[in-house]
């Protein structure tokens, strides 16, 4: 009883203070909150002695409930750009591939794919796979599905314009039906990232889409998947879905194949960490997304509360301005990787929950060089490589140049600040002296392009498992007016490097591509044009009686497989 | 007489709302951060072809002139546009969270009126006394709760340790209602719904004290001092003489001219309230034009965030009109 006791309190009192902490103005009310937060706890440990706080769900319940932290930005399978829009399309639709909880790829509409040459794909589609209005999905869904995604102004509503998931069609050229179940797609260049990225693209129908147009499939969707829209309330706040009964059972390869276990599942939108967990602990949902790391460990002790996390796809790093000096010099730049303890960072700030990063890709991405090993924690050898750069320790242990010290400007977004503050802090700690500046991104991104800044901690979704939509985003040199480059955040451009990225993009013998790749990653860990951090994991919460769940790699909540005791 | 003068004051909002509207265009435009790179989510892949169309298409690669004139020709014709990143009429989104705040509001206010009125009162006949003191200081303390740190509380307490009260959302998944104005309680009330009334109402228990706690601490300490000054007027004195009860010299005599500065007050927090509290929507997880709004900021979602805005100014001028019509009977001396 003490120790259940112990844990209520501890979760109360942690859940408020993090609710106090997450405030935008935290020095000024800090203050204020401390003394009541202990004095409410103590009362209500008091008063009820015998409360258990564990989830305890409507009795006989069988509708799954997942908590989203954010609204998905639509519903169109192809015109939205998050991760929360993709949760609920894809239990509503399926893609031809789908992707297991980690990064591997497995036919779902599709048979069976196979390259006729390097760029044209042979795709025969499942016979059978019904859409939830009972129609048969054939060739002409499937054509009809890339031509609305990759065609410029295919989608009518509101206004024309090009569907927002167009990158993930690569070089799509066109698309032909051999006969109803099978569908050649020729693309303008060879794609071996094509299984992966293929995974992003859900199947519409081609007669009801054609029929009620964007507009109704936006209010009514349609798919394939192993639920049916049922209603969605205030925008996409909350979205009510019931199963399939005519599903087709999913991909083969991934088990339970079948009907979804659960009759109904809803999506709802709880924004504020501590009320996504409070509404767990008060049985009123059965999943909760994005756990905060510093719970996990309170949240694990208190009875009936599943905590799981996997490799999550958002990489960190703090990218130098190569441009500038002092990181024109790459001994500066290795030095500053040997300077922070990555190994501290994941378990103070991340709870250890996270990993570190050996280079510009991260570690479960499918060509990631395993024998890339972290930059160690080494501040004899930051100094020595700093001393070596020029700059030296002055009385005060300052690092000082040409009578200058080494000082610079981290910038970051306000969900890295905490890492951000641990670097800055470590950085410091070696005698240089860093300061960190939080900004909205859309506003620091011009000008991180326009290098107008000295360093700037950020992250880069990899949920491809690719290289592509990724490393040419990163590390390529910017190519204005194209996707080189659009991410990178240094000014690095080397020659070489820009050349493999090209490289492997075209090349579909996976060992070549793998050769390629290495050579990529080894330069731009050797050149350090960043300080390579860490890999954070996804943390999810569910209740005892949620069975068969587990968050997947790249955030998708699949609720195909889970059932409710 | 009184009705033209109402329908004046209607008419003078539109040249506020006119001014409104071009202001808010130019300072969101002044705003740094690019619509269509948000749009365009944080790793996308879009050629500077596609982004290039998309600012066409959304008027932004035109000079500001241009835009403000597509901008009040459309807003004329009712037309607020569309939001860019929720892809729907900026109008629908805001008839879609309107509900939710004004039934927040109604909640909320509600609940500090039952607070405020009888300590504002009470402190105030009996000043200096104890009850008067830790009123006052239950209304500091009112007045200092930051909402989200209440909210958190509450539901700390209520939803997951108690058990009794839920701790998110407006209504619970499972209960069917049938929508009428939006506005749960009265749906409920309307269609004779009574799990959905008790549901409704249960769930907006703890979002309206939360956001009404510093609304009543505001409200009862302008009551009190109106009605220490009222009560020291010659007219309550004469009241006394003439041998009235105390319950008809402060309810009848003292309050009705004490409330005219409380009205004010209310009048202003209702349209504070109704601009939607950010933070207790967040908290709440409550689907009103807060949220709507500060994401849209954050968006730079240009349509949505004026169409927004200009719901506020007319907010604003309507409950100042209301306020005024409210004085005209309180003290039939005023007029409009």
């Amino acid at each position: 009883m003490n120790r259940v006791r112990m844990i209520q309190f501890s979760a109360l009192a942690i859940l408020v203070l993090l609710a106090a902490c997450a405030t935008p103005t935290p020095q000024v009310i800090e203050k204020v909150v401390e003394k009541p937060v202990e004095k409410i706890v103590e009362k209500t440990v008091v008063a009820e002695r015998t409360v258990v706080v564990q989830p305890t769900a409507v009795p006989g319940r069988d509708t799954l409930v997942v908590a989203l932290a954010r609204a998905p930005s639509g519903i169109d399978p192809a015109d939205h750009s998050s991760r929360e829009a993709e949760t609920v399309i894809r239990n509503l639709y399926d893609g031809l591939v789908t992707r297991d909880k980690t990064s591997g790829v497995h036919n779902e509409i599709a048979e069976s794919i196979k390259w006729l040459d390097t760029k044209t794909l042979e795709i025969k589609l499942r016979k059978g796979v019904k859409f939830h209005d009972g129609s048969e999905l054939k060739a002409d869904d499937v054509i009809y599905t890339f031509e609305r995604v990759f065609k410029p102004n295919a989608i009518e509503f509101p206004q024309p314009h090009t569907a927002l998931r167009k990158g993930f069609l690569g070089p799509f050229g066109s698309a032909e039906k051999k006969d109803d179940y099978t569908v050649v797609v020729n693309f303008t260049a060879p794609w071996p990232a094509a299984m992966q990225m293929l995974v992003h693209t859900q199947i519409v129908s081609k007669a009801y889409v054609t029929k009620v147009g964007t507009k109704g499939l936006i209010e009514k969707p349609l798919g394939t998947g192993p639920f049916k829209f049922v209603s969605s309330k205030t925008g996409l706040e909350e979205v009510v879905l019931e199963r399939f009964a005519d599903y087709f059972g999913g991909a083969p390869d991934l088990t339970p194949v079948g009907k979804a276990c659960v009759s109904r599942a809803v999506f709802r939108v709880i924004p504020e960490n501590s009320t996504r967990v409070a509404a767990l602990l008060a049985g009123e949902v059965d999943i909760i997304t994005e756990v905060p790391a510093e719970l996990v460990d309170t949240l694990k002790k208190v009875p009936g509360v599943q905590v799981k996390s996997v490799a999550g796809t958002r990489p960190i790093w703090m990218e130098f301005n190569v441009t500038q000096a002092p990181f024109t010099d790459v001994k500066v730049r290795q030095a500053l990787n040997y300077a922070v303890d990555k190994n501290l960072i994941i378990k103070k700030v991340y709870n250890g929950l996270a990993q570190p990063l050996g280079g510009a890709l991260m570690p479960t991405n499918n060509f990631a060089d395993p024998s890339l090993k972290p930059y160690t924690y080494d501040k004899a050898k930051a100094l020595a490589l700093l001393k070596e750069a020029g700059w030296t320790p002055d009385a005060s242990g300052m690092l000082m140049k040409d009578g200058k010290p080494l000082a610079f400007v981290i910038d970051t977004i306000d969900s890295l600040r905490p890492v951000t503050e641990a670097v800055a802090t470590m950085l410091r700690d070696v005698g240089i002296d860093a300061s960190v500046r939080v900004w909205e991104y859309n506003v620091v991104r011009p000008k991180l392009l326009a290098r107008e800044r000295q360093a700037y901690v950020g992250d880069w979704g990899d949920s491809a498992f690719d290289p592509v939509g990724h490393i040419e985003a990163k590390w390529h040199s910017l190519v204005t007016g194209s996707t080189y480059g659009r991410g990178n955040f240094s000014g690095y451009a080397n020659a070489r490097v820009d050349k493999l990225i090209k490289d492997g993009e075209i090349e579909n013998d996976v060992a070549k591509r793998k050769v390629i790749y290495n050579e990529a990653q080894k330069l731009i860990y050797d050149e350090a044009p960043a300080l390579f951090l860490v890999l954070p994991e996804a943390i999810e919460a569910a209740a005892a009686r949620v069975q068969n769940w587990a968050p997947a790699s790249d955030s998708r909540e699949n609720l195909h497989d889970v059932c409710l005791k | 007489m009184k009705a033209i003068k109402i329908l004046e004051r209607v008419l003078t909002t539109i040249p506020i709302m006119f001014g409104v509207a071009i202001i808010v265009f130019f300072f969101i435009r002044l705003t740094p951060g690019d619509p269509v790179d948000i749009m365009l989510g944080r790793s996308a892949a879009a050629s500077q072809r596609e982004i290039e169309q998309l600012r066409h298409q959304f008027h932004l690669d035109e000079p500001l002139h241009v835009q403000l004139g597509y901008f009040l020709g459309d807003a004329l014709r009712g037309n607020l546009g569309y939001s860019y990143i929720r892809n729907k009429p900026v109008v629908d989104l805001l008839v879609e969270r309107l509900p939710a705040t004004i039934e927040m509001t109604i909640g909320a206010l509600l609940i500090s009126l039952i607070i405020a009125l009888p300590i504002g009162i009470l402190s105030a006949v009996r000043q200096n006394s104890l009850l008067d003191r830790l009123s006052m200081a239950g209304a500091f303390l009112g007045i200092s709760m930051p909402g989200f740190w209440l909210g958190i509380v509450l539901i700390l307490f209520f939803a997951v340790y108690l058990q009794i009260l839920p701790a998110q959302g407006r209504i619970s998944y499972d209960v069917e209602l049938q929508e009428v104005t939006g506005l749960y309680v009265l749906d409920s009330l309307l269609t004779g719904n009574l799990p959905a009334l008790k549901d409704s109402l249960l769930h907006l228990l703890l979002p309206s004290i939360t956001l009404g706690a510093g609304v009543a601490a505001i409200i009862a300490r302008v009551l009190r001092s109106s009605m220490l000054e009222v009560l020291r007027s010659d007219y309550v004195k004469l009241a006394r003489a003439k041998g009235a009860t105390e319950w008809d010299v402060v309810m009848k005599h003292a309050l009705r001219n004490a409330l005219i500065p409380t009205v004010t007050v209310v009048g202003l927090q209702v349209g504070v309230l109704l601009g939607g509290n950010m933070i207790v929507e967040t908290v709440f997880s409550w689907p009103g034009l807060g949220r709507l709004v500060v994401d849209a900021i954050f968006n730079r979602d240009f349509p949505l965030i004026q169409g927004a805005v200009m719901i506020y100014a007319i907010t604003f001028v309507l409950t100042n009109l209301v306020v005024d019509i409210l004085y005209t009977y309180l003290n039939p001396k005023i007029t409009l």
